[in-house]
Parts: C-alpha cells; sequence; structure tokens
C-alpha cells in the first residue's frame, strides 16, 4: 500500500514543477497532522504555533495542490504526448488498467480527492477559528498589534476576543473584516501606516450591537464611590486622597439625571466635532420629543474660525454611544503619575523607600531612545539615587529596591512603544477630565443655546465630591474646622452627597 | 408684646439663617470647581485675609438678577467684574475715598490729548491695551458674551475704570486679586504697573531715591503684612508710596485719596498749587517728620518750590506763550494736532522731559531732576523748539521769542563763556534765580 502511494507520488513528479508541488503538498499535511497530534496531546501550547499551522501549512498545501497540474502540463508540452501515453509512462502497467470502477489510479484520486476536502474543511475551520482568536489578531502583525495587544491583555476586557467587539456578528461582518484585514496586510508588508496608529477607530462595530450584548444599559444602577489615591513628592510618600461618588445611574426614571442618561434609549444626544480625534464640538444637540435642541460653540463663532453648523473638512455628526466616553475601555494606556501611584497603592513599591513616588517618577519619565536603553536607564536612575543619596536605604533595602525596578520597567513596557511612536499619552482617554477635555469636550461654557444656557458643567453634577487630594479618604463626610476657609465648601459637599440619594 | 418681640425675633433669626445657609451653598459650589479648575486663583484667596474672615467667591461676585452685567453661571446670578461698590459693601470709607480721589476720574481722559495721540497716531488697539489697561476703560456689555462683558472693553482693571453698574474705579488697580494683600499693596510695586516709563518714571524715581534704597534694604523688616501700619511705630525703615501718599501716620488715618497730600500739580504744562494746597502739605509733612527734623522738611519744600518756579517760568510758560501764538496765527502746516513737528517737541517738552524732572525734584531723584529732566529740557528748548519755531519765518513769532531771549535766565545764550563762568563764580548768576525760592 505504502509501495503503491509511493509509486503514485512518484509518478506526479513529471518534472521539477511537479516535484515541488508534491513535496509540498505531502509535507504541509504531515506537518498538520503532526503539529495537531502536538496540539491535542498538550505538547505544544504556543498560541503563536497557530501561526504556522493554521495559516501557512494549509497555504503551502494549496499552492502544493496548484503545482502539480502546472508541472503535467509543462510534461505534455515537452513531450508532446497524448494523456493516455503520458499515465502509462508515468505509472505502472497494473495503476492505470481499466477495471469494472474505472482504474486504480482513478480510485487513488478519487480518494485523496475526499481525503484533500476533507483536509480544507478541517484546516479552514480551524483556520477561520484561529483568526477569531486574539492571538492571531494580536500577534500576526507583531510589530503594529503590539502596544494594543499589551494593553488588551492587561485590561479588564482580556477574557473577551478583539472580534467581538471589532467585527461582530453575521456573514456580512465577517466579509468587511477579511476584507479590511486584506488592506491591513498591504499596508503592513509595504510600511503604509502611520506611527501611532490614529484613534478614533471609524470601522467599529456600533456599540449598541457589542458593547451591550453584556452591558445593558437598564442594569446601570446607583452610584460608584471611586477613590483615587495620590501619593506626595514628599520623603514618606504620604498619601492624598481624592474621592467621589459617580452619579453613574441608568439614566431613566428616578436616576434620569445621572451619567448614563446620554445613552438611556429615550434619550438621544447627538455632536459635531471639528476634529477626527472629537475633542472640539462645534454643535452639541438634545433630542426633545420630536426636536433637537442645539448647543452652538460660541467661541469658534466668535472667532469666526468656521461656519459652526458645517464645514467640509469635519467629520460626519455622531450620536454619542458607549465609546465617545468609554474609548480606552480596553486598550488602557496608564498615564505616567497614576501608573505609579496605582503600584504605590498596591503596597507594590514600599513606601519604606524614602522619596520613593518622587524616584520612581523621575526614574520612569527619563528621555530614554528606546525600550532597551530605557529599561536599563530606569535601573540605573534609581539604584543610583539610592546608592548616591540613600547609601543606608541601598544596602539595607536591596530587595525592595529590586522589586521596585521591576515594577517601573513593567509600567514602562506595558505603557511606552517607541516603535510605534507610542509614548505617555499618545492615547488620551475621555473617561474623567484628569488630564483631558473628557466630559469638557461637550460640558464646557462654550456650548450655549439660543437663551444663553450653557449646559452644565459644574462638579457635582455628575459626581459627589467625598474628598479632595486629602490626607482621609472620606473628609468631606466629617465636621468641618471652624476657622478653615474651605469650612463652606465643605458643608456643601457634605449635603451634596447625603441628599442627592434620589 | 413680649409674644411678638419674640416672634419677630424668631422670623428675623429663621430669614437670616436661610440667607446665610443659601450663601454658603452658593459659595461652596463655586468653590468645588474653582478649587481645581482655577487653583492659583483658588490658593490666593485661601491664603488671604477675605478667606479667613469668611469672605467667599459669592460674597464679592453676586450680582441681583436684572443687574447688566449679571449672568446665570451654575445656577447662580453672579458677575465677573467686581466694582467698588460691591467692595463698598463691605469697605465703605474707602470706596468713598476713591470714588472722590483723582485716581477714580483717570479714565476721564479719553477726551485729553493723551487719548488722541493714542487713537489717531497709534490706533484703537493700543490704546485699549496700553492707555486703558492703566487709565481703565469703559467696560461694555455683550448680551451673546458668556459673562456679559465684551472682549474689546474687558480684561480691564485700569484704575478708572468706567463700570456698567456705573461706578467708577477698580480696587483691583492697587490690590491685586485675588490675594488683595496689604503687603503687596503697600509695597511700591502696586503703583509701578502705571507710575513708571519716559512720562511719569516715579518708580525709576523712587528707586533712585535714599527712600527707594532704604526700603530694598530693610525690605523683610518693615512689617508689610501687619494689619496696623502706622509710619514710625509699626515700621520706620524706609517710605514706601503708600507711607507717603496713603498710609496712616500716628495723627491721620490711612486715605484712599491718593492727592490728600500732594500740594503741587506736576503734571499739568504749567504746574499749579492744587486747591487747599496749604492743608494738603500739612498732610505731607505730618508724615515727613517721622523721619526727618521739621527744618529739613520746610528745605526740601523750599528748594521744590523753587524747582517748580525754575520750570514754569525758564521754559513751561514761554514755550506754552510761542506755541500758542504759533496756533493763534494758523501757522502749522498740517490741520491734525500732532501732525506738526513743533507740536511733538512741545508736547515732550512738559510731558515727559518737564514731569521727569519735577517728578524727580518732588520725590528727591536728583539724576531724574537734571539728566533726565532739565538737561533734556534745555536742549530741546533751545535746539529743537525755538528753531522750529523761528523756522515759520514769522515777525510776530520771532518778536516773541526775541522777547523771551531778553530774560536774564536766557540771556547766556548770546554771552561769551569765560563772562559766564566769571558770574558764576562770583554768584551773579545764581542770584538771578534768587526770586523763584520766594515766589509764590
Amino acid at each position: 500500500m505504502v509501495q503503491r502511494f509511493q509509486l503514485f507520488l512518484r509518478g506526479l513528479a513529471t518534472n521539477w514543477t511537479g516535484t515541488t508541488g508534491v513535496v509540498l503538498t505531502t509535507s504541509a499535511f504531515l506537518l498538520f497532522v503532526f503539529m495537531e497530534l502536538l496540539r491535542i496531546s498538550g505538547i505544544i501550547t504556543n498560541s503563536y504555533v497557530g501561526l504556522l499551522t493554521y495559516m501557512i501549512l494549509p497555504l503551502l498545501f494549496l499552492v502544493g495542490l496548484v503545482l502539480i497540474p502546472i508541472g503535467w502540463r509543462k510534461f505534455r508540452r515537452v513531450s508532446g504526448k497524448s494523456l493516455d501515453e503520458m499515465l502509462h509512462d508515468r505509472f505502472p502497467d497494473n495503476m492505470v488498467r481499466s477495471r469494472g470502477l474505472g482504474s486504480n489510479l482513478i480510485g487513488l484520486i478519487a480518494v485523496l480527492t475526499v481525503v484533500n476536502v476533507m483536509f480544507f474543511g478541517l484546516g479552514g475551520a480551524r483556520m477561520l477559528h484561529f483568526m477569531d482568536g486574539p492571538e492571531f489578531c494580536g500577534t500576526a502583525c507583531h510589530k503594529v498589534m503590539n502596544p494594543e495587544w499589551v494593553a488588551y491583555q492587561n485590561s479588564p476586557h482580556a477574557h473577551v476576543r478583539c472580534i467581538d467587539c471589532h467585527v461582530g456578528e453575521g456573514a456580512g461582518a465577517l466579509i468587511d473584516a477579511k476584507l479590511n484585514g486584506l488592506w491591513q496586510i498591504v499596508s503592513a508588508t509595504f510600511d503604509l501606516y502611520e506611527r501611532p496608529i490614529p484613534t478614533p477607530v471609524h470601522n467599529l462595530r456600533p456599540a449598541r450591537e457589542t458593547c451591550e450584548k453584556c452591558h445593558w444599559p437598564d442594569k446601570f444602577y446607583g452610584e460608584r464611590i471611586k477613590r483615587m489615591t495620590r501619593f506626595d513628592f514628599d520623603e514618606t510618600s504620604a498619601p492624598r486622597y481624592t474621592t467621589l461618588a459617580l452619579k453613574v445611574g441608568s439614566g431613566t426614571g428616578a436616576e434620569s439625571g445621572t451619567i448614563h442618561w446620554h445613552i438611556a434609549a429615550t434619550n438621544e444626544v447627538r455632536y459635531q466635532a471639528i476634529d477626527e480625534k472629537r475633542l472640539t464640538m462645534a454643535w452639541v444637540e438634545v433630542r426633545k420629543g420630536d426636536e433637537f435642541h442645539r448647543y452652538v460653540n460660541v467661541k469658534l463663532a466668535a472667532n469666526a474660525l468656521a461656519d459652526t453648523t458645517r464645514s467640509e473638512s469635519w467629520p460626519a455628526p455622531r450620536s454619542v454611544d458607549c465609546v465617545d466616553c468609554h474609548n480606552r475601555a480596553t486598550h488602557i494606556y496608564q498615564e505616567s503619575e497614576p501608573a505609579v501611584d496605582a503600584v504605590l497603592a498596591a503596597g507594590r513599591i514600599d513606601r519604606q523607600l524614602p522619596y520613593a513616588k518622587k524616584v520612581a517618577l523621575g526614574a520612569l519619565l527619563g528621555a530614554y531612545a528606546d525600550k532597551d536603553a530605557a529599561l536599563i536607564g530606569i535601573d540605573n536612575e534609581v539604584r543610583g539615587y539610592y546608592q548616591r543619596e540613600q547609601p543606608q536605604t541601598f544596602v539595607t533595602h536591596g530587595r525592595q529596591l529590586d522589586v521596585m525596578v521591576t515594577e517601573l520597567q513593567a509600567i514602562y513596557a506595558r505603557n511606552i512603544h517607541p516603535t510605534m511612536n507610542i509614548g505617555w499619552n499618545s492615547y488620551a482617554s475621555h473617561i474623567g477630565h484628569r488630564h483631558q477635555a473628557g466630559c469638557f469636550r461637550c460640558h464646557n461654557q462654550n456650548l450655549v443655546d439660543e437663551r444663553g444656557q450653557t449646559i452644565p458643567y459644574d462638579c457635582t453634577l455628575c459626581h459627589s465630591i467625598l474628598a479632595y487630594d486629602s490626607a482621609t479618604p472620606f473628609q468631606f463626610l466629617t465636621q468641618p474646622d471652624e476657622q478653615d476657609p474651605d469650612r463652606k465648601m465643605h458643608l456643601y459637599l457634605q449635603s451634596e452627597f447625603l441628599e442627592s440619594v434620589p | 408684646m413680649k409674644r411678638v418681640i419674640i416672634a419677630c425675633a424668631i422670623v428675623t433669626l429663621l430669614v437670616t439663617g436661610m440667607a446665610v445657609a443659601a450663601d454658603e451653598t452658593v459659595a461652596g459650589k463655586c468653590m468645588t470647581c474653582h478649587k481645581e479648575k482655577s487653583p492659583g486663583l483658588y490658593n490666593q484667596w485661601y491664603a488671604s485675609a477675605h478667606a479667613r474672615h469668611g469672605v467667599t467667591c459669592y460674597d464679592c461676585h453676586q450680582a441681583a438678577k436684572g443687574e447688566i452685567d449679571a449672568y446665570d453661571h451654575e445656577g447662580a446670578s453672579i458677575a465677573t467684574l467686581v466694582t467698588p461698590r460691591d467692595c463698598g459693601r463691605c469697605h465703605e470709607k474707602e470706596t468713598r475715598e476713591v470714588e472722590s480721589s483723582h485716581h477714580a476720574t483717570a479714565a476721564l481722559i479719553l477726551e485729553s490729548k493723551d487719548a488722541y495721540l493714542a487713537h489717531a497716531g497709534g490706533g484703537y488697539p493700543a490704546v485699549v491695551m496700553g492707555c486703558e489697561s492703566c487709565h481703565g476703560g469703559k467696560v461694555e456689555i455683550d448680551p451673546n458674551s458668556p459673562n456679559k462683558l465684551s472682549l474689546t472693553s474687558w480684561p480691564n482693571s485700569g484704575i478708572g475704570r468706567l463700570n456698567p453698574d456705573g461706578s467708577k474705579g477698580a480696587c483691583s488697580a492697587c490690590h491685586t486679586r485675588h490675594a488683595f494683600a496689604k503687603a503687596q499693596a503697600r509695597r511700591p510695586e502696586a503703583c509701578s504697573k502705571c507710575h513708571l516709563g519716559p512720562d511719569h518714571p516715579q518708580k525709576e524715581i523712587y528707586e533712585e531715591s535714599k527712600h527707594g534704597n532704604a526700603f530694598y534694604t530693610h525690605v523683610d523688616q518693615m512689617n508689610l503684612a501687619a494689619d496696623r501700619w502706622i509710619v514710625g511705630t509699626d515700621y520706620f525703615e524706609a517710605p514706601t508710596c503708600a507711607t507717603c501718599h496713603l498710609s496712616a501716620t500716628a495723627n491721620q488715618p490711612v486715605t484712599h485719596d491718593v492727592g490728600n497730600r500732594l500740594s503741587w500739580n506736576l503734571r499739568a504744562p504749567v504746574s499749579k498749587r492744587m486747591a487747599d494746597w496749604a492743608q494738603k502739605r500739612k498732610h505731607m509733612q505730618d508724615v515727613c517728620v517721622n523721619c526727618h527734623g521739621q527744618r529739613f522738611v520746610d528745605g526740601h519744600y523750599y528748594q521744590l518750590d523753587a524747582f517748580v518756579n525754575l520750570y514754569n517760568e525758564k521754559f513751561a510758560k514761554p514755550a506754552t506763550q510761542i506755541i500758542g501764538l504759533i496756533k493763534e496765527k494758523g501757522l502749522l502746516e498740517q490741520p491734525a494736532a500732532f501732525a506738526n513737528d513743533i507740536e511733538w517737541e512741545y508736547w515732550e517738552l512738559w510731558h515727559h522731559e518737564g514731569r521727569r524732572a519735577r517728578h524727580g525734584a518732588a520725590m528727591m531723584g536728583p539724576d531724574y531732576t537734571w539728566w533726565h529732566g532739565i538737561y533734556d529740557m534745555t536742549h530741546n528748548f533751545y535746539f529743537k523748539f525755538l528753531p522750529a519755531a523761528r523756522a515759520f519765518g514769522d515777525p510776530g513769532v520771532d518778536a516773541l521769542i526775541d522777547e523771551v531771549m531778553q530774560d536774564p535766565m536766557h540771556t547766556w545764550f548770546n554771552r561769551p563763556t569765560a563772562d559766564i563762568k566769571a558770574d558764576i563764580r562770583s554768584g551773579k548768576l545764581p542770584e538771578v534765580y534768587q526770586h523763584l525760592f520766594t515766589q509764590k
């Protein structure tokens, strides 16, 4: 049997083209089977191998299959023989001898065709499945996608597949995604892409189709108390708390005035940004019944920068959905100071190290040429500082310094990607308003309606404040000092929170 | 009856209590956002006496609905502009004094030559950012502006600002917001935003003078932030602008009328004594004698009066008379004021050089009195102004100039140097000026 198969293969390999085809097809098939066996038996766990098994091997298999008939055509042209003569020439007589249901050769080809079809069915399915997996998206175009891949793996959505948000469901979405993917292959191959990749992504699936599969608008409710800890630059890296009660809510019923009012099913907010980044608004409008109530950017109008209703260079108007605020829900890049504060708060950098916050942030923000230089530079900065300025600590706290260096290097590696020109704050988050416009893109003094009313932008509209840069996390829930100049604010914030419960 | 009184008392307490509570809520809300959004401004206030005494945003920025510059801001009716009328709700006496002072009239200069020159020769933006930033502009209302103030006329904190509520002035011209620190207003820099430069270099003169010299040496010992700041008692090292012109002495309270102690008008083309000058001089001398003997003070004024007379008699009056005649005879080529060279010579003679000289003398800055002052005037008068006047070739003007040059103060011009030097040595030339020392 094996011998007969060998004879068959040898017969197929008419010339160099045919031989290459036979070798490619056969070895690709055998390797595929081998790799699958390794995977199933658990010997191979590296998902990166999928690129070989499910992308490259089926491709080679196909190329080989195509080469074989090309080889035959060439053979016929060169030899000038008829098909019958060629068959007798290439294969043993008993193989081509006519039988009841056709010759042995026909039978073998029939069997192999079934095997091929099965292989393509299985391989194709495995390939599509593999391409649906985050590993494919994150690693296939390694250089381009690595920053997002790293951010994604550290995100709250690390267990949600890329395609669940970026592709969506149905044949149409699949075809769109594959066509888009073809262009990405071209742009990655010929280096046509921008660094960093510009955002927002315009062909993202509508949030109503994707986010809301898991996050029901009607299920958002109540207030969320968020405590943010910032550490001082003093010797003890003393903690400072800002505590907010975010009025998240569902935007309906008793919670109609809350943050998720923007996306409640009964409401619609539209806006016209003047820039692709959607940072400056020409107008914002809110549906009231059948009509839209519009707020126009009077600053733009006053500076005569443009007609405030429409300009050719502006992106299309948008209706607010999840991603207008949650624009980095998954691909989260930390800012430098909050990143350091987070590891300090988690106790991963030891605050017993004098000036830990100051040294950590300084090391992180050094000007480094590339990632390797940065990792070495961070190490040198930290150890150099303690060796020079705090020699006692340097001796007694060696282990804590090791951890500090490792943590800072990890922060750097997670957030900074020099090859893609991604530095600190390359991708600003619109959530909140710490160091970027965020909420204030629309909630600001320049957006005014025809009666001269602005969109409200006061602090307690969206959150109560329980502490502001304070030594205690619930500063304003305590009684104020009679002598404190901030007393009135203290009392106001206290009652605002206590009375804000619907 | 007793019950009625008690009921009234309860109602009164409730109403005031509610008003206070409402104010606390509004102010508390202002502070909430501005602490983060305007941390510089906020912290200036936080460290201020206002903050210590519970005076918050809303106490100064509140505006009744219907006031012309009132606007609704996050549920509160406020005005951006804080006028002397607002400050006067607490600082009643100070506001009254400012409103009747020369400072409060500073914006009325719009009709004067200063504004003419900037409007015609310079241009409107220069008027707004130059002249009106010191003198004060008329703050216009723009109903479409978020804070109701027209951006062409605001920001403005000129000292004579014409406010939409009809009041004049801007306390923040001297009392820099939002710290309103006493020390800041007492330092010479408070005045030197405006009182400096080629036409009235009070800042430079002060720095040149022994007064400034002593101040910069002892600034740290001068109790500048103290509540009470009586010269000679709470400090004695040096006077600042405020010390002589405004601040308290043991005998007189602090005043916000900046002209209260000035006996001469040293701004005008020809200097005149102020109305009620003797009383005003007494006020000033009451400051001087804290550090100087009365004889010293008398000597200073004796010399100053002679100096101002010199300015008037030798240069200012003749030049004014000559330019007046030229204009009267219609000799100027261009019809517009300042479109003729000689007008600039005359202008700089009194407005720049002449003021430098007079202010230099009054504030004991010798270099400004002479080199930046009378020296420049001498050069201008003999070699720019008079030649420009003679160039008209008008017999009437020439006759007037000849008459001026007959004055013994001017006759040196046509005499040999050796003779003049001999007259100086013999005292004959100083004698020519002796009458200026006694002239009233």
